[in-house]
């Protein structure tokens, strides 16, 4: 058992922070407070994505065969941490190089990898994911878009709703349900995943204001839009195996609690400088923002311990984010009682985290789904249902 | 990073596992408040666990690993302080069992009607003062430990240590791993409750507000592990702060939840959940309980640079 870093772990974490120090810009800061989703913080991306290309970067957890360097699970969560803790300068790609990807990978044919992973390692694609709908959020299940088997392909037909990067995006990783007209079978099997091209006529896309931040959340429409049969990644049934897999990764993709762990050490240093830190009170209710982050940072790492030591996958990842939640949410309640003023105005980077922290307990799922999923698979309580 | 045990880490565990297996006393029979199990107590040191921080190869993160199983027990042993703090402090291997309070010797503490020693963290000092049984009175508690206190501080054998911070590093470290362990325990009882305990034609366990607050039960119980772990690895004042802190700020919250999925039967001594919430309550003040942990765990994560 053994809590430190080797010496190249901490090497390579002293890479990245030298790789970020050079190639984030002085504006940063002023970028990053949009969002990923935002504009501005996707046309950086595609600039900064190519750059860390080059560095060796984006893509070195993926295997050899695919570009990557089959870089160790730990080095490569290494990097997530130092990257989302500045902000996520990859803006929206951080997804296709997490988990659209390796999904890929995993199921896709050789024509479909040949057409996305090369813009994916170049830096330049922008993914959006059509899970939800206004029907069907955390019950992916019951969702409704219809798929409609027709020559050479489908007919999508429906709404999804709460996507992030829709308006920038190129391409969805969308979610469809062949209807048992079409010979689709009811529940999770009836539903197919399709690579959908985002300027196929039929595809209306808004944006939804929001507190959350610019460009975090669509609608996204589709009428009769025509999706070519060798854009299904998969077999007919076999979507909710790969859906699965892709959350696996989405899940704990994103080290969280490290972001927050710094704006808290931000908040210190400004408390100290404006003469507030010697007030008990404060240093408790930071102290305690702080035992939240660090539990997080535990829970997940020991998720990560699992997957280094290559040990069955287990459920414990739902207890994680559970803690992951909290941390986010204990750091923002800490600034925003304490530090009010960073959000009229005085400290873009606080709002910033205050508008992520609002939605970690709903992005991804909401959070009470991994209560009932650690429940059920880690405390292996008895299902609802039996009665 | 690496969350496995070492081949030597789970040989030791093994070890500790066959002796509680042939030695540790089945759940009391008789109802009682706090279950001290003498015999075990002297064969668990006898075996030497206790001294494991003291050899050469190991240290504090093995006997965290020894204080969280041997505290998993529904019944209480003197394995913190021996094993944890003791090493940190001038005090001779196979001094025990030894009683930690703050403040002055005139507190009850725990252990001290059959402690050896008594380590008083006065502040700016501490005492290690040799225990006269004939001097401790034992003291009636709720709380799942033998508690007692001295009757008089006239004429005692004591010596001063100055280390006060060595002291309460490892004294943090010793709640975080109790806690971890009389947590696991009490949280694994009552799961077992839930899931054959029938109300409304479906068992306890099958409810979702049930479920929803023990996941977080279990959410605080493998945080607070894994903290006290860290924290005996590192053997460091922010992550020992950071550890029994983040412990002591749950157990209020843990304990009322598995008293209450437990019903009435939770509230008698039949049912043995009290041997580990009740540790639990009475962990949660020491050294001045989460809030004193907190801002310890917040001077030494950010300190003021001179």
């Amino acid at each position: 058992m053994e809590f430190g870093w080797t010496a190249e772990e901490e090497a390579h974490r002293a890479n990245v922070r030298d790789v970020l120090d050079r190639m984030l810009p002085a504006d940063w800061e002023s970028i990053s407070v949009h969002g990923p989703g935002s504009d501005e913080q996707t046309a950086f991306s595609r600039v900064f994505c190519p750059a860390l290309a080059d560095e060796g970067l984006l893509i070195p957890h993926w295997p050899k065969e695919f570009g990557g360097e089959d870089l160790p699970v730990w080095r490569q969560f290494i990097l997530a941490e130092e990257v989302w803790a500045v902000g996520e300068p990859r803006g929206p790609q951080y997804m296709n190089v997490n988990w659209i990807g390796p999904v890929l990978m995993r199921f896709g044919t050789q024509v479909q990898l040949d057409k996305y992973l090369p813009p994916i390692k170049a830096g330049q694609a922008i993914w959006c994911q059509g899970f939800s709908e206004p029907s069907a959020g955390s019950d992916l299940a019951a969702l409704r878009t219809s798929a409609v088997p027709t020559k050479g392909g489908y007919r999508v037909t429906g709404s999804k709703i709460w996507t992030s990067y829709a308006g920038q995006a190129g391409t969805c990783f969308l979610l469809a349900r062949v209807p048992p007209s079409g010979g689709g079978p009811e529940g999770k099997a009836g539903i197919v995943i399709l690579l959908t091209d985002m300027t196929s006529p039929g595809i209306q896309v808004k944006q939804i204001p929001a507190l959350i931040g610019e460009g975090d959340i669509h609608e996204v429409f589709f009428d009769d839009v025509f999706v070519p049969a060798e854009e299904r990644l998969g077999a007919e049934g076999q979507a909710w195996e790969i859906i699965n897999f892709a959350l696996q990764h989405e899940r704990v993709g994103i080290p969280r609690y490290e972001f927050s762990r710094r704006i808290l050490d931000r908040a210190v240093a400004k408390l100290k400088a404006a003469g507030k830190w010697a007030d008990p009170i404060v240093q408790d209710r930071a102290g305690r923002a702080l035992m939240l982050c660090e539990a997080a940072r535990m829970l997940v790492y020991r998720v990560v311990d699992s997957k280094a030591r290559d040990l069955p996958p287990d459920a414990f990842g739902s207890l994680a984010r559970w803690a992951v939640v909290s941390a986010d949410n204990g750091v923002n309640d800490f600034l925003t009682e304490f530090l009010p003023d960073g959000l009229l105005g005085e400290d873009p980077l606080q709002q910033a985290h205050h508008q992520r922290a609002i939605a970690a307990g709903v992005a991804s799922g909401a959070a009470e789904i991994q209560l009932n999923l650690a429940a059920r698979r880690w405390l292996e309580l008895p299902g609802e249902a039996r009665r | 990073m690496n969350f496995g045990l070492t081949e030597d880490q789970s040989g030791i565990l093994a070890g500790l596992e066959q002796l509680l297996a042939s030695k540790a006393p089945a759940a009391p029979t008789e109802p009682v408040f706090a279950a001290y199990a003498a015999d075990l107590d002297k064969a668990i040191a006898a075996a030497g666990f206790l001294d494991i921080a003291r050899e050469e190869g190991f240290g504090p993160l093995e006997a965290a690993l020894i204080v969280e199983r041997i505290t998993r027990l529904p019944c209480s042993i003197e394995a913190a302080a021996s094993a944890l703090v003791a090493p940190a402090l001038p005090i001779p291997q196979g001094t025990r069992p030894i009683a930690l309070v703050s403040g002055d010797g005139s507190k009850a503490a725990r252990f001290l009607p059959m402690a050896e020693l008594l380590v008083v963290d006065r502040g700016d000092d501490a005492l290690l003062i040799r225990v006269d049984p004939d001097n401790v009175a034992p003291v009636e508690t709720l709380f799942a430990y033998p508690y007692g206190r001295l009757k008089s501080l006239e004429n005692l054998e004591q010596t001063v240590v100055s280390d006060v911070a060595g002291l309460r590093r490892r004294w943090r470290i010793a709640i975080a791993a109790e806690a971890a362990g009389c947590m696991a325990s009490a949280l694994a009882l009552v799961i077992d409750h839930v899931k054959t305990r029938q109300a409304f034609g479906r068992p306890l366990g099958a409810f979702q507000a049930i479920q929803h607050r023990l996941a977080m039960a279990s959410e605080t119980a493998e945080s607070a592990k894994w903290l006290a772990l860290r924290a005996a690895w590192s053997d460091t004042d922010a992550d020992a702060a950071i550890a029994a802190g983040f412990a002591q700020s749950r157990i209020a919250q843990i304990t009322y939840d598995l008293h209450q999925f437990s019903g009435a039967m939770g509230l008698t001594l039949e049912f043995p959940l009290h041997l580990w919430t009740y540790r639990l309550r009475a962990l949660a003040g020491e050294l001045g309980g989460s809030g004193a942990q907190s801002r310890t765990a917040a001077a030494a994560a950010w300190p003021d640079v001179a």
